[in-house]
This record gives C-alpha cells, sequence and structure tokens, in this order.
C-alpha cells in the first residue's frame, strides 16, 4: 500500500516521539548506573575513575542487610496473607450477593486513593492506642492492606476468564461444590494467583510511605534503609544499591513476562 | 396443579406414554430472572431411550429449561422428576446427569484421559475399573490412542468426542447436549451429527437436545419442542412438526412457508375446507376452531409444495417472478401475487429447469401439490 | 439447596482486615479532634483547633500547592504516556511490545526511593543534567534543579509514567481496531482518525489514568521530600514533619483528613468533569 508523504512523515515523528519519551524513562536509571561505578565519593559526569567499591560498601552496610531481610520477612508473609484473604473475597464478590458486599469491596480497594500515609498514621495511631508496639505484626497488616487491591484485582481478572461451564461440567459429573473448588477452580486459578502474588510481593518490598510511618528501628525494611541513607550520606553506595534493585527487577519482570505474559496480567493485549 | 393435563401431550397419538415410566419429566416448571418469565409452565414427558430436541430461537428458554434438567438452575414453582425420582431441589452433583456444552468445557489443565475419568473418579471407582472405563469410552468416540492428550492440542471435533465420553462414562441417566454442533464447521458437522445419532442408539441413552438449528432438529430427533418466548408451542415427531404444525411461530420457525389469503369455507369433522381464489384446500380443523365459516384464514404452504403452471391454468393463482435463487439442487423463486398474498411467495423447483423457463418478469400461474397445508386466523406476528 | 457454599469462610477474613483499616481510619478521626500536648505523645480534650489552624496561610498554600503539583504531575504524564501505550498497543513487533511493556513498567517495581534518588543524581548541580549542559555550552553556570517544584514535577511525572501507561493501554487494547478501519474506508486521515474515533474511545483509559496519577501524586511523600528539600512544601510532607518532628499526631491527623478529603473530590471532580465527554464517546 502506498502511503502519503504527509502520512510517513506522521509515523516518523511519532516514533522519534516515542523514542524520546522511552528515553526519558531510562534516563535516570542509566544516570544511577554510571554514578554507581564512580570512584569518587562525590557526584560528577563523567565519573573520572571507575570502581566497584560502592557495590561492596551496599552489600557491607549493616542497615541494608537488616533492612533486606527485614523487607523481605514483611513482604513474604503480607503477600502470601493477601493473596489468601483477597483471592477468597474476590471469589466471594465474583460469584455472590451477600450483605456488605459493595461496602467491604469499596473499603478494601480504598487504599488505591487514600493517601499511604494517612493509612500509615492511622496504624499507628491505632497502634498506640491499643498498645500493640510496632512490631512485624503491624508493619506485615499494613502491607496487607496496601497490597490486597492489586491481589483482588488479579484474582477478579483471573476468575472473569475462568468459562463457568468448566465447574457446571464437573458438578454434573458428580463432583461436590469443595472438590470442584480444589480439582476445578484452584487449578485454573493458578497463574492469576501466581502473578497476584508476585505483583503483591514487589510492591510490598517497595512500600515506602506507610512503612516510615509504622515500622521501627527493628523493624524497618529495605526502602526505609534507604531513605534515611540518603538523608545522611551523599555517596553513591545508594546508586549501586539502586542499581541492583533495578537489575533484580527487570530480570524478574522478564521472567514473568515470558511465562506469564505481563500484557496479560496488566490487561493490556488486544482482544 | 397436578390435576391439569398436558395441553400438548393430551391429544398426541401417544405410545402407551402413560404406562412406561417418563425418562424426564417436568411437571409445570417455572424459571423467572427478576421480572422476565425465562420459562413459563413447562410441561415435558420424555420417554426412557428417547431422542428429545429443544428447538427455538435464542432467548427462547431452552437452555434455561435444559439448566434446570441439569440441576444448574432452580425451579421457581413446578417439579422435575428423573426417572420418575423427585429431583427438584437435589444439586447437580446429585443428579446423575452427563452434559455436553457447546464449547465442551473439557478441562484444560487435565490430559483427556483425566478428563474422562473425571466423573469415576468423584464416584470413588476403583482405579483399574476407571482405566477400562476410560479406554472403553475412548474407544466408543473413536479417540483411542489420545489419552494422553491435552486438549488444547485437539481439532474442535475430537474435542467434542472427548466431551461426549465424558458425558457417557458415567452411564447417565439422562444425557444433555447444548448446542453441540454450533463450534463446528459444515462438514465436519453432518458427519458429527451421524455419529452421535448412532452412539446414542446403540447405548440407548435418553438425550435432551437444544438447539437453533431445525435441520438438525429435524434431522436427529425422535421428537422436537419447539419453544419460543418461555413457552413450549408443539411437542411432536419430526414429520409432525413440518407437516402439522400447531401454530403460526412453529410453522414460520420450522422450514420455509409463505403465507397466501384464504377463507374458511366449510368444516367436515377435522378438516376444514379453505378457499384462495379459485383454488381450495384440506387443512386440519384445529387450528381454526374460532374461525366463522366465510371469515379470512391465514394459509401456510411450504415452498416445495408450490408448482408452476402456465398464466391462466384453471384453479391456478397469477402471479409474477421477482427473483431467482440458484441453490445447486434446486432452484428457489419469489414470486409476488398481490391478489393471493401479502408477502412475496418463496417456491422451490427442483432442478434447474426453473432457471431459464421462470425467468425474472414472468407471468405465471401457482398451483398447490400437496395435502400439508395448515391454516390459521389471521394475524401480523408469528 | 445452598447456592452459596464456603461464603462465610471466603468474605471473614477479607472482612477482618476491613475492619482494621475501617479502625485505623476512625483513629485518625478521632485524633484530628483532640488536642495536643507537646512534649508528650497523649492527647487532650476534643477540640477543633486542628481544623481551625489550618486556614493559616502557610497550611493553606500548602494544600494549594499540592493540588497544582498532582495536577501539573497528571497533566505531563497523560501527555508522556499516551504516546507509549499507543505504541505499545499498535506495534506489531512482539520484540518491541515486550520492550515498551517492559521498560515502562519497571519503574513501577522500583519503588519511590529507588526513583527519587536517581532523579536527585540527575538534577543536582553537579548532576548528570547540569554537567550535560556545561559540557556542552549550552550553560555557564549550573541551573537550580533541585529543590525547585519543577523538579519535583519530573521526578513525579516518571514516578506516575507505568500506571499511567498500563491504564491508557488497557483502554487502548479494547477498543475494536474495526472502527478505526472504518474510519479510514470512509476517507479520514490518520490525525482525524486519531482525534475522532480512538482519542474519543480511550476516554475512560484517559479518566482512570488522570485520577490515578493525581491520587498516586497526592499520596508521594519521599520526592517532594527530598528533591523538594523542605522549600517544596506539600500535605505528605507536612504530616511527616509534624508527626515525627514535633510529635503532634493530632495536627498530622487533621491534615490528612482534609489531604484525603480534598483528593476524594478533586477525584469525584475529575470523574463528573469527564462524563459527558465519555458519555459522548458512547462508552459509558
Amino acid at each position: 500500500m502506498k502511503r502519503s508523504p504527509a502520512t510517513l512523515a506522521l509515523r516518523w515523528s511519532g516514533r522519534v516521539l516515542v523514542a524520546v519519551i522511552l528515553l526519558f524513562v531510562l534516563l535516570p536509571g542509566v544516570v544511577v548506573a554510571i554514578s554507581a561505578f564512580n570512584d569518587r565519593a562525590i557526584l560528577q559526569f563523567p565519573p573520572q575513575s571507575w570502581s566497584l567499591r560502592w557495590f561492596w560498601r551496599a552489600f557491607s552496610y549493616a542497615d541494608f542487610a537488616k533492612g533486606f531481610w527485614n523487607g523481605l520477612t514483611v513482604t513474604v508473609w503480607a503477600s502470601s496473607i493477601a493473596v489468601v484473604v483477597g483471592s477468597a473475597f474476590a471469589f466471594a464478590i465474583h460469584r455472590y450477593k451477600f450483605a456488605l458486599r459493595d461496602f467491604l469491596e469499596g473499603i478494601l480497594l480504598s487504599p488505591l486513593i487514600i493517601p499511604h500515609y494517612t493509612v500509615g498514621l492511622g496504624i499507628l495511631i491505632l497502634a498506640s492506642q491499643t498498645g500493640i508496639g510496632r512490631g512485624f505484626p503491624l508493619v506485615i497488616f499494613a502491607h496487607v492492606v496496601m497490597v490486597l487491591p492489586f491481589v483482588m484485582r488479579s484474582t477478579y481478572i483471573s476468575l472473569e476468564n475462568l468459562d463457568t461451564r468448566l465447574e457446571l461440567a464437573a458438578s454434573s459429573l458428580g463432583a461436590t461444590p469443595l472438590r470442584i473448588l480444589f480439582t476445578v477452580t484452584i487449578p485454573l486459578l493458578i497463574p492469576g494467583l501466581l502473578s497476584g502474588w508476585l505483583f503483591a510481593a514487589i510492591l510490598s518490598f517497595n512500600e515506602f510511605t506507610a512503612t516510615l510511618f509504622v515500622s521501627s528501628q527493628a523493624t524497618q525494611t529495605l526502602p526505609v534503609a534507604m531513605y534515611n541513607y540518603v538523608r545522611e550520606f551523599a555517596d553513591p553506595t545508594l546508586a549501586a544499591l539502586s542499581v541492583i534493585y533495578i537489575v533484580v527487577t527487570a530480570t524478574l519482570l522478564t521472567i514473568a513476562n515470558s511465562f506469564l505474559g505481563l500484557g496479560k496480567i496488566l490487561n493490556v493485549d488486544a482482544h | 396443579m397436578l390435576m391439569r393435563t398436558d395441553p400438548m401431550t393430551a391429544d398426541m397419538p401417544s405410545v402407551a406414554s402413560d404406562k412406561i415410566r417418563p425418562a424426564v419429566q417436568l411437571d409445570g416448571v417455572t424459571k423467572r430472572f427478576g421480572d422476565s418469565v425465562a420459562l413459563h409452565e413447562a410441561w415435558l414427558k420424555i420417554r426412557p431411550s428417547e431422542f428429545m430436541t429443544l428447538l427455538g430461537p435464542s432467548g427462547c428458554g431452552k437452555t434455561t429449561l435444559l439448566n434446570l434438567i441439569a440441576g444448574f438452575l432452580e425451579a421457581d414453582n413446578g417439579e422435575i422428576f428423573i426417572e420418575g425420582a423427585l429431583v427438584t431441589e437435589t444439586p447437580a452433583h446429585m443428579r446423575e446427569i452427563g452434559i455436553v456444552f457447546q464449547n465442551y468445557a473439557l478441562f484444560p489443565h487435565m490430559s483427556v484421559a483425566k478428563n474422562v475419568a473425571y466423573g469415576l473418579t468423584t464416584r470413588g471407582v476403583e482405579k483399574k475399573e476407571i482405566a477400562r472405563r476410560v479406554e472403553e469410552a475412548l474407544a466408543l468416540v473413536k479417540l483411542s490412542g489420545f489419552a494422553d492428550r491435552k486438549p488444547r492440542q485437539l481439532s474442535g471435533g475430537q474435542q467434542q468426542r472427548v466431551a461426549l465420553a465424558r458425558a457417557l462414562v458415567i452411564k447417565p441417566k439422562v444425557l444433555l447436549l447444548d448446542e453441540p454442533f454450533s463450534a463446528l464447521d459444515k462438514n465436519l458437522r453432518g458427519s458429527m451429527q451421524v455419529e452421535l445419532k448412532q452412539i446414542q442408539r446403540e447405548l440407548g441413552v435418553t438425550t435432551i437436545f437444544v438447539t437453533h438449528d431445525q435441520g438438525e432438529a429435524l434431522s436427529m430427533s425422535d421428537r422436537i419442542a419447539v419453544m419460543s418466548a418461555g413457552r413450549i408451542r408443539q411437542i411432536a415427531a419430526p414429520d409432525d412438526i413440518y407437516r402439522r404444525p400447531a401454530d403460526r411461530f412453529v410453522a414460520s420457525f420450522v422450514g420455509d412457508a409463505s403465507v397466501l389469503n384464504g377463507r374458511l369455507v366449510a368444516r367436515r369433522g377435522d378438516v376444514a375446507v379453505v378457499s384462495i381464489g379459485d383454488m381450495s384446500v384440506n387443512v386440519p380443523a384445529t387450528p381454526t376452531a374460532g374461525v366463522a365459516i366465510g371469515d379470512a384464514v391465514d394459509v401456510f404452504v411450504r415452498p416445495e409444495h408450490l408448482a408452476v403452471t402456465p398464466r391462466g391454468a384453471s384453479g391456478s393463482l397469477p402471479g409474477t417472478v421477482t427473483a431467482q435463487v440458484f441453490q445447486g439442487g434446486h432452484v428457489d423463486l419469489y414470486i409476488d401475487a398481490p391478489g393471493s398474498a401479502r408477502e412475496r411467495i418463496l417456491l422451490r423447483s427442483p432442478g434447474i429447469a426453473a432457471l431459464s423457463s421462470c425467468p425474472v418478469g414472468a407471468e405465471i400461474g401457482l398451483t398447490i401439490g400437496s395435502d400439508d397445508i395448515v391454516a390459521f386466523p389471521p394475524g401480523e406476528a408469528p | 439447596m445452598n447456592t452459596r457454599p464456603f461464603l462465610g469462610w471466603f468474605v471473614s477474613p477479607a472482612g477482618l482486615v476491613a475492619v482494621g483499616l475501617i479502625a485505623a481510619m476512625l483513629a485518625v478521626f478521632q485524633y484530628s479532634v483532640r488536642a495536643y500536648i507537646p512534649g508528650t505523645l497523649e492527647v487532650g480534650g476534643f477540640t477543633w483547633a486542628n481544623f481551625e489552624a489550618m486556614l493559616r496561610p502557610l497550611y493553606a498554600l500548602a494544600f494549594w500547592n499540592t493540588v497544582l503539583l498532582c495536577f501539573e504531575t497528571a497533566l505531563f504524564t497523560l501527555l508522556l504516556a499516551y504516546p507509549l501505550a499507543y505504541a505499545l498497543t499498535r506495534t506489531n513487533s512482539s520484540a518491541l511490545r515486550s520492550f515498551i511493556l517492559i521498560v515502562s513498567v519497571t519503574p513501577l517495581f522500583l519503588g519511590e526511593v529507588v526513583r527519587t534518588y536517581s532523579w536527585m543524581i540527575v538534577l543536582g548541580n553537579n548532576g548528570f543534567l547540569n554537567s550535560l549542559l556545561l559540557k556542552l555550552g549550552l550553560l555557564d553556570r549550573p541551573l537550580q534543579m533541585m529543590f525547585t517544584a519543577g523538579g519535583v514535577v519530573a521526578a513525579l511525572v516518571h514516578v506516575t509514567m507505568p500506571i499511567m501507561v498500563i491504564m491508557l493501554a488497557a483502554a487502548l487494547s479494547h477498543i475494536d481496531r474495526n472502527y478505526e478501519k472504518a474510519a479510514e474506508s470512509l476517507g479520514a486521515g490518520p490525525i482525524r482518525i486519531f482525534l475522532t474515533i480512538t482519542l474519543p474511545l480511550s476516554m475512560p483509559g484517559i479518566v482512570a489514568g488522570f485520577s490515578t496519577a493525581f491520587a498516586w501524586t497526592f499520596s508521594a511523600f519521599a520526592t517532594p521530600q527530598l528533591i523538594g528539600g523542605g522549600r517544596v512544601a506539600t500535605v505528605s510532607t507536612l504530616i511527616y514533619q509534624l508527626g515525627f518532628s514535633s510529635f503532634n499526631f493530632p495536627f498530622a491527623a487533621s491534615l490528612s483528613i482534609i489531604g484525603l478529603a480534598l483528593s476524594l473530590a478533586v477525584i469525584a471532580l475529575l470523574k463528573k468533569a469527564a462524563s459527558p465527554l465519555e458519555r459522548m464517546a458512547g462508552t459509558t
């Protein structure tokens, strides 16, 4: 098909525009990567000498190691609890009508629009009033609240895509509701549950604002430790840590994309 | 409520339907969704080993009826019996019913063998026995050797066979088929229909088949229940449905029909005499019971029952050919006959002679060459 | 026949979480009307003083600044994310698709701190942009980008880009391409097709993306705190300072109530303003 010069020009300016925007998205990552290998402790472009020492410091800095393990603990607990609680609830709202259904759904989705500091502050005040204390359970609860909407959404989409006739077929073949749940529904939801868990885990591991409010010195997660570091030091340790962060996250996402289809999880695939 | 007789079956030349216990029986079953009535007081008795088809346009309530029998829906009123046992309140998983869905609904995460075995596993059948019966069922549908495949590795026709094997392996009391052929391409559809019918006859399993395709219904069924707007309009054998439709809807939904303007001339017992122009024909008396002698009636004629004669032949109706459509084995002529019909008349002429003998614009005469004609009180919508 | 098996099992855990969340929100409400006792974490009796204090110019200005900041951020994010989402859903190359998807989505999973830190390096006086512009001779002394509202917006746009791309792409991918083909067959050029077909039909995604970007920016804390460096006061930075520097939790609570109310009001307003547009596009 022959295209007019105007259409071609439009096409190419569109491509250039997309390239420029992608550059804007990539820029900070690239800049951080460059500065992470800078030998000097102060910011400099281009760096005059190169070194890996900030990576070693990032690994050996005690607060980061502790933050990492704290974060991992919180993440694993929070995302696992969220997947169980959120998927069960998504199943209930997808299939049944019951009292307070819309109210509960609204409440549990509200962390999507309630500022995180409000949630963080609320849980902090609640903890101090009830004397619960700022231990891990509090942080985990805050994280469950934060990631629950995403898990609910991911399970709900999987349920929408699940053909209910499969369950009817199982029922006609003599399977009890419980058996259908475990032999048909849950096995078919597993990709959705897994992606929901992964989504929740990544969000939880990176949650910062609410965690800043509810965590203590003993329970601070990696993002909180990083925030405290950047307020005290200006050296490229954090750049090195950011590089590790970016590489690990991009790798996980690439894996998730090839195994589960990120487009499908995020619901952006053409229909 | 149970005292009421079923208007559809009461006048049926029944093969002792009251002596044999019906395989499935519906007594005044009604289902509402909100304000709309999806199924209105359905009365139905299906004999053992019968192939019963529920035929109707989409939204007529046939799938609702199927879902009620399967136990996927709960009836608002009425009772459902399977092999004489009341099952109205029995959950689906205890009804012992086999079902094949339009999209087959094979479990995508299980192999063919696991799919077929599913219903046996739920019944706690012993492992060896399961293996034997799965093999037997797969052989029945000619899929031996496909046991370890996953559903997505099979063609549409093969998936359907698996679905059939899965439904039959549990030796169901009733087999339900929900538009099972509509996802298949035309060629495959024909051969699957023949095969399914063969298997059904061989096993003697009572079968309820839902379809909107009148061709499928006419070719496969022992009896057909024609449905529209949540009501069963007529229950009869395929040829009866075609030759003696009970009302305007059935007459126009099953097969093609042209409507001619007639006048009721006389009644003689079961037969009524109707005049159309210079012609007079005999029709069943029952559908026009409320019409007075001398009043207008609508006469429904099948296109193959009409024939072309020279203009002016005695007893013929004058008409003008407005279009001809070559259909391969026959030619469809569309004829304007303002004096004898409000709408265009369809005439089906066998062979290809009409292509040259009846060109568009030709002035012809029409005659009716059959006794399978019905008349109804005049009305607009079917 | 029980048509809702295990309903209790499915709902009660979520119900417990909801109860916790409601209790936390009620705690914020309750604190917002309590008196602040300096030097302690205890609170005094009921009072409207906290809300009255918010009328002071310092706080009123912080609210205004925050709304403005959120609006600018959401607008720029929309302008930058739309071309990406469009390319993402319209490219025929699956490699390019995956590339755009990974690049635009990865930042979502990096967390605010890493992304904000990256921007500090980009925007700083010795940072990447200043070094580059000085080297190129376009500047003779570093441009002040850190601690400015512009710097904060740039970083926040980067933070909200991924979610906007996802929401727009979801909307764009659900538009039947035959509408565009039909418009083309009727003689519409690419720009007309975009303006009369694609853009109106993607309206729900635009509204959803804009509102989410707005809400996220309202919620952002690390970016305005670190890049604004205390010179760009927003609701979130004020709340943190009040809570953790002066332990004035009652006032922090009342600020976050007003912040919540404000962000809900703006989002509701956005939805309302957009609904005629959506109705016009026949998408609601």
